[in-house]
């Protein structure tokens, strides 16, 4: 059965806002993620999956809060894991000054970053391994990649290779701004099954 | 990123994992030769005059796997173990010739599972990066054994057996046996392997000058297959004559 995209995108929608608040209950500023060739609510391009070449793709973010001195991005899919989420992507470090994120960021932990993310690094994923990698949700199974853009009020020169958990430690009290673009990835069988 | 050469296992990865494991893995990028010492690992005069060896074509005879078969494996185990500044790696060392050679033998029951999980690698690969393994840039190719490792690579209809991730686990395994194992099986040829991890040979005793050379790092390697002493059964020589092989001794 084909999925339901108006139901992808109130479950997206559902996702991303409520967490929009710090622990204290404090709305968090809004960030406004976008990014040239995805949407909440959208289907991921094959291109960002191991069904293709499991490249990152690209982000741009916006309205940054006054104060923003790094940048932070985690990519999960809250619909797996155990416990949830299951992390696709962690980056970090990165300078106040970036706007976004180029497609097809490094997959070898000590190549060096493109020259406007200088000092950012990669956080281990859920298969253990400090790049991103695309959904690979079970055939037939629809689910949401929720990118979330964190604005910090300080420069953390935190080490490559930390976990979600790790991440999220060091910079609490520190999250001044969030913001999430929610597309979601339907694995449907093999374009020739298709097909018939 | 621009492709690049670097190694979807890290040397210093492989080296601990090797040497924790004895003379008997994975994925990211090439590390110095100076970094690359294995703790635990006795040091043995590196093996500078090797490096040569990993521009020289070796020849094949293929006894089981099909030659498409031998090429996807050996562009799988050259990523796995590249050959670099440190050394030759998995294919100068023969590991393909190893697999060969024991799918007829003690690995004959993993036969069935490479064919039919090459072919879904095949598949995989034209499917989601449009050519087969072999023709893929180094860097996709890493980044196809990075999604068959984690047990992504399920879509577009691969058909894997069992899990992607099994099967690399299965070729990874058999690449580092036939890289690090006992030359007598068929590879770890000219004692690359055993070079690579600093190992210095089987040896039936070891005297306390033995021991001092050793940590010094000044033991001269052992370059003797366990099977040229005596006292270890020859057991799969045996199975193979029974077969009719030519290879073993």
């Amino acid at each position: 059965m084909k999925p339901s995209f108006s139901l992808a995108l109130l479950a997206a929608l559902l996702t991303a806002l409520p967490a929009a608040r710090d622990a204290h209950g404090q709305a968090y500023h809004p960030i406004l993620v976008e990014s040239p060739t995805m949407q909440t609510g959208q289907p991921m391009p094959r291109e960002y999956t191991p069904d293709g070449r499991n490249v990152s793709p690209p982000l741009r973010w916006s309205n940054l809060p006054t104060g923003t001195r790094q940048i932070a991005v985690v990519c999960e899919d809250h619909g797996a894991g155990n416990p949830p989420p299951w992390v696709h992507w962690i980056i970090y470090n990165l300078p106040a000054s970036a706007q976004g994120l180029p497609e097809n960021l490094p997959i070898y932990p000590d190549a060096p970053m493109p020259e406007e993310l200088t000092g950012a690094v990669q956080g281990k994923n859920g298969w253990g391994r400090p790049i991103y990698r695309g959904p690979a949700p079970p055939l037939g199974t629809l689910h949401n990649y929720n990118f979330f853009v964190y604005a910090l009020d300080t420069e953390l020169d935190l080490p490559p290779g930390l976990t979600r958990e790790e991440l999220m430690e060091r910079i609490e009290g520190h999250i001044i701004g969030r913001g999430a673009m929610v597309p979601f990835y339907y694995r449907g069988p093999a374009p020739d099954e298709e097909e018939q | 990123m621009a492709d690049d050469q670097r190694p979807v296992i890290s040397r210093r990865d492989l080296l601990k994992g090797v040497g924790a494991a004895g003379a008997a893995a994975i994925l990211p990028p090439a590390i110095s030769k100076a970094s690359a010492q294995a703790p635990g690992v006795p040091a043995v005069p590196a093996p500078a005059a090797r490096a040569s060896l990993a521009s020289v074509p070796r020849s094949r005879r293929l006894e089981n796997l099909t030659a498409d078969e031998a090429d996807v494996i050996e562009a799988i185990m050259a990523r796995l173990i590249p050959s670099d500044e440190m050394g030759p790696g998995a294919v100068e060392a023969g590991a393909l010739n190893f697999l060969d050679r024991a799918l007829g033998g003690f690995l004959a029951e993993e036969r069935e599972e490479y064919r039919d999980n090459l072919a879904a690698l095949d598949r995989y690969c034209r499917m989601s990066r449009g050519a087969p393994f072999v023709e893929l840039s180094p860097v996709d190719q890493d980044s196809v054994l990075i999604d068959l490792e984690g047990g992504s690579a399920t879509g577009s209809g691969a058909g894997f057996t069992g899990s992607s991730g099994a099967f690399f686990g299965m070729l990874k395994s058999h690449t580092w046996q036939g890289t690090f194992g006992d030359p007598y099986y068929g590879g770890n040829a000219d004692f690359i392997g055993w070079d690579l991890i600093r190992y210095p040979g089987v040896r039936l005793g070891v005297s306390q000058a033995d021991q001092e050379r050793l940590e010094a790092g000044e033991l001269q390697p052992n370059r003797r297959s366990a099977y040229d002493y005596e006292m270890f059964e020859k057991a799969t020589a045996l199975r193979s004559s029974q077969r009719g092989a030519t290879h073993g001794d």
